[in-house]
């Protein structure tokens, strides 16, 4: 159940409408806390809308740059530049000085150079594969095949069968024999070599 | 400046990559030259055995058939030797397709088809690689052939004789051809001996 007290969760004023007092009481109220987290003094405990708009408003207020270090910290960072602008080192601090300007200018060019060192050497690991890459040449290491026997291998028939008569133009069926028998052999002659059919 | 530093990380790994992938490459090409064994192809093989046996098979079917009397059977098993799968470029293939083809032909003009048989003798002749017995066979059946029209022409009377003459001439023609191609191998291989 929504209470006057609850900002919020109560209906939107309208824009010239008069602030009521407990509205002015929760204003002036919020505005105590506002100084006093400012002042670095955050009340330890408030509600939770107040603690949303506290936040809230300290994020604007650091979006407009209105947030300053300590004059004890602003002095330490401003001497520690001048310090190393005249070649001296940087004092030592817990909260870390600024970034001397020779490492800084060194911490930017340091990617460049690794990136470029290595896209040269990509760059020449790949010319040197292209000029180096061997030609492959195909050499043909021919078997002395012209030692095989005869017999081994598919030939024309014609030595077996010589010229065909013409009374014997149709005796298909006995020179398929002939040629069928010498085959045979062969082939079992080069199966059962000692050789394994390699001459 | 932290995507600077991703960006040279990057390049730092895909250069190591790089450099990796090329002395991969390298050692796997280090053999100057591939070698190969020339292997004889043209042996005798299971394969052209197999042919030429279900191609006698056929021939011996075909023989049972025609002492038999029954010359469509014959001719059906001879042709069945046409289609028979040999060997890429084995020479049998050759012989074995041309002396089943002038057995069919034979066939064909003694069950009265003298066209389909000249059909068949011109495509063996066309198709043959080289000149062979089987060849010269195949043009001696051309011959019978011709002969067989040129009686068919006769049997017609005075209408046909002049087919009959041209038959003729054909018919020695594929003779000659034959004869011709004959003599040539023969002195091939007695010069070969």
């Amino acid at each position: 159940m929504a209470t006057e007290d609850d900002i919020l969760d109560s209906p939107v004023p309208a824009p010239d409408a008069e602030a009521t007092p407990s509205e002015r009481a929760h204003a002036k109220t919020f505005a105590d806390i506002i100084d006093k987290t400012i002042a670095g003094k955050t009340p330890p405990a408030m509600s939770a809308d107040d603690r949303a708009l506290v936040e809230v408003a300290t994020v604007i207020r650091a979006a407009n740059g209105q947030m300053e270090l300590a004059a004890g910290k602003q002095r330490s960072i401003v001497e520690d530049a001048l310090r190393q602008a005249i070649g001296g080192a940087a004092a030592t601090s817990t909260l870390g000085g600024p970034t001397p300007i020779g490492k800084a200018r060194a911490k930017r060019w340091v990617p460049w150079a690794i990136s470029a060192v290595s896209t040269m050497v990509a760059a020449a690991a790949v010319l040197v594969l292209w000029l180096r890459a061997p030609k492959h040449e195909t050499v043909t290491v021919d078997r002395p095949v012209a030692q095989m026997p005869a017999s081994w291998t598919s030939r024309p028939a014609d030595p077996l069968i010589g010229p065909i008569a013409r009374e014997q133009a149709g005796a298909a069926s006995s020179r398929i024999d002939y040629i069928f028998a010498d085959r045979l052999d062969g082939f079992r002659e080069r199966r059962l070599s000692p050789r394994g059919g390699t001459p | 400046m932290k995507s600077l530093w991703t960006s040279a990380l990057v390049v730092l790994v895909v250069s190591t990559i790089t450099v990796f992938g090329c002395g991969t490459s390298e050692r796997e090409a280090t053999p100057p030259s591939a070698t190969r064994t020339a292997e004889p192809t043209d042996v005798i093989d299971e394969e052209l055995m197999v042919a030429l046996g279900q191609a006698k098979n056929f021939h011996r079917k075909a023989k049972v058939y025609m002492s038999d009397g029954n010359l469509a059977a014959a001719t059906a098993s001879v042709r069945q030797i046409l289609s028979l799968r040999f060997p890429k470029g084995a020479p049998e293939a050759d012989d074995v397709r041309l002396d089943a083809r002038a057995l069919l032909a034979k066939l064909l003009v003694s069950q009265g088809q003298v066209d389909e048989a000249m059909r068949t003798v011109e495509e063996g002749l066309a198709s043959s690689q080289r000149e062979s017995f089987f060849v010269a066979n195949l043009y001696t059946v051309q011959g019978e052939i011709h002969e067989a029209r040129a009686a068919q022409a006769d049997s017609e009377g005075e209408t046909g004789k002049a087919r009959a003459a041209e038959e003729r001439r054909a018919a020695i023609a594929s003779y000659d051809r034959s004869i011709q191609i004959n003599e040539k191998l023969q002195k091939q291989l007695m010069e070969q001996r």
